[in-house]
């Protein structure tokens, strides 16, 4: 189990890892002269890549949290971009390609990931429903923290 | 009460610890954030070279405008000029993206031109707003501002590397912005000849594209015009008309559209009409400004930076 | 459509023909306002002279896609004044702002 939660933990800071790397490259190469969204991938890639830093070393659960929050902005800002704009700036299609392709894939697989991280954490169900055998009484409840 | 298994509150250490983690994620972020603006201002050495080409824009100043919204454009007119000055550092040449007037008339056009006069730089372009052309198909606009352009008023030059065209695309309008063939035969043969990593600059008055046709924010046969273009990285145009700042980027063309100095005027469809929109007091400076481009060899984007009036 | 009342006397950049009989009633008169004219379209019988004034604080022309008649420039206030001689369909629109159309229909 162990082996699993940090290979999901490893998948996770990867998958933001590309993503705030490929915001960072397109800031450094052109984007960062766009109003709003020139700035607001700075931020992404900033913020993106220390999450994925910290939660390969292993940090609470909130990171995980807010990299799913940002994860699903970013996608929502991708979508915003191609239909009604997003600051008034508009792109077609998939262009950065294959940059955009990248990120979105990425992006969704953080969703993906931290969605099936967070289910593995919840109380497994056997903490409640096994009876107290125990000849003592004193129940031992799972030691494991959530 | 044990401190590992109490699901309610938090211990003070494991306070500590989420702090310490938030703390991390805190400068973590603005150091990546440091070492990612560093690395973007010295791609191609951008920050520690001088451009090759800086310039600014100034449009829809809309000399002859008497109205609530604001009720002297002379005067913010005159301010962005001496803003302009006040750059520390002597632009190429200014562009006025058109609307100098507002109605037209000959005392109009000449106040217009002493005050551009006042702009210390080499060279002052323009091209014409619809309001510019106003009772004769631009004849007093040419007779003012159309010294050594072809046909309507449009023209081309080189600068540092740069090509830059200037379009009228406010004469025989039928809904939205028109170039006519013409001037679409200049086009196509003025970049003929040109290599394809020449950087272009397209000023109009108009936009070159659809922002809001309902309003004729857009140029009919501006797609053929930008099909000349396809070829080239690096196209950017830069227009007046809507008095607010916008931008888009389609495939390798981006358009910025620049801010008025003398009214606002509302967002697409934010009201009936693009009829002037009358600011709280003490707001208008905010929504009128100035513009400076800057083009470094090496980077395919220009950089641009709007101005507020101050 | 707010009521034409007396003579509305140009300032000096709209050099408009003025009725100097009594205003026209309905019948004759587009107003423009909010970038529209109203009534977009108006039917009047040949001979009639239509009387257009300019509500709006922008600037506009009147000018008729087939050229039979267009306007100078009419400031807020301003009126412009043309006699319909021949029956027919006359689509026109404001030279400044193209998006603004109307027509004058006139009939026999």
């Amino acid at each position: 189990m162990k082996i699993m939660d940090l290979a999901i933990r490893t998948a996770i800071s990867a998958t933001l890892a590309v993503s705030g790397v490929v915001h960072a490259y397109l800031y450094i190469h052109g984007y960062r002269d766009i109003p709003a969204v020139g700035p607001a991938f700075l931020v992404q890639g900033s913020v993106f890549c220390a999450l994925a830093v910290l939660i390969l070393a292993g940090g609470p659960g909130w990171l995980q949290l807010f990299a799913a929050i940002g994860a699903a902005g970013s996608l929502v800002a991708f979508a915003l971009s191609r239909t009604v704009g997003l600051f008034g700036f508009t792109e077609t299609g998939w262009q950065p390609a294959p940059y955009a392709a990248i990120t979105v894939v990425v992006e969704v697989l953080t969703l993906v990931l931290v969605v099936t991280a967070a289910l593995r954490q919840r109380p497994r169900a056997s903490k409640y429903l096994l009876p107290d055998l125990s000849p003592d009484g004193a129940a031992e409840p799972s030691a494991r923290q959530g | 009460m044990s401190t590992e298994n109490d699901p309610g509150g938090m211990t003070r250490r494991q306070l500590m610890r989420h702090s310490a983690w938030f703390g991390a994620a805190v400068v973590l972020t603005v150091a990546g954030g440091e070492v990612i603006s560093h690395v973007a201002g010295s791609s191609g050495a951008a920050q520690q070279a001088t451009p090759a080409l800086r310039f600014a824009q100034i449009s829809d100043s809309h000399i002859g405008f008497k109205g609530p919204a604001n009720t002297n454009v002379t005067d913010t007119f005159n301010h962005a000029i001496g803003q302009i000055n006040g750059l520390g550092y002597t632009p190429d040449f200014v562009i006025h993206t058109g609307d100098l007037t507002h109605l037209a008339t000959p005392d109009q056009f000449d106040q217009v031109k002493h005050m551009l006069g006042e702009l210390n730089t080499p060279h002052v372009f323009t091209v014409p707003g619809e309001h510019d052309s106003t009772d004769d198909a631009g004849q007093k606009y040419r007779q003012a501002f159309g010294a050594g352009t072809r046909g309507d008023g449009w023209y081309s030059f080189d600068v540092a590397g740069v090509h830059v065209i200037g379009l009228v695309n406010t004469l025989n309008m039928q809904k939205l912005g028109h170039l006519g063939a013409d001037q679409l035969e200049f086009v196509e043969k003025d970049v003929a000849g040109l290599s394809s990593d020449i950087p272009i600059i397209v000023f109009s008055h108009i936009p070159l594209f659809a922002m809001y046709p309902d309003w004729g924010w857009g140029t009919e046969d501006a797609a053929q015009a930008l099909s000349y273009l396809k070829r080239f990285s690096s196209v950017t145009c830069l227009n007046g008309h809507v008095h607010q700042l916008f931008s888009k980027t389609e495939g390798n063309v981006t358009f910025y559209s620049a801010t008025t100095t003398a009214y606002p005027l509302p967002a697409p469809g934010q009201g009936p009409a693009p009829k002037p929109v009358t600011l709280p007091a003490g707001k208008l400076r905010d929504a009128l400004g100035i513009r400076e481009v800057s083009y470094t060899k090496g980077q395919q984007a220009l950089a641009l930076k709007d101005q507020k009036l101050t | 459509m707010p009521a034409m009342s007396g003579m509305a006397s140009p300032p000096a950049s709209a050099s408009a023909t003025t009725a100097d009989a009594p205003a026209p009633q309905g019948g004759t008169a587009v107003s423009i306002s909010d970038f529209k004219f109203n009534p977009a379209t108006l039917t009047v019988p040949v001979g009639a002279t239509v009387t257009w004034t300019n509500n709006d604080e922008e600037p506009h022309t009147i000018a008729a896609k087939d050229g039979s008649f267009h306007s100078p420039g009419m400031d807020t206030h301003g009126t412009y004044s043309f006699t319909f001689t021949t029956p027919g369909s006359y689509d026109y629109m404001c030279s400044i702002h193209p998006f603004m159309t109307g027509t004058v229909v006139v009939t026999k």
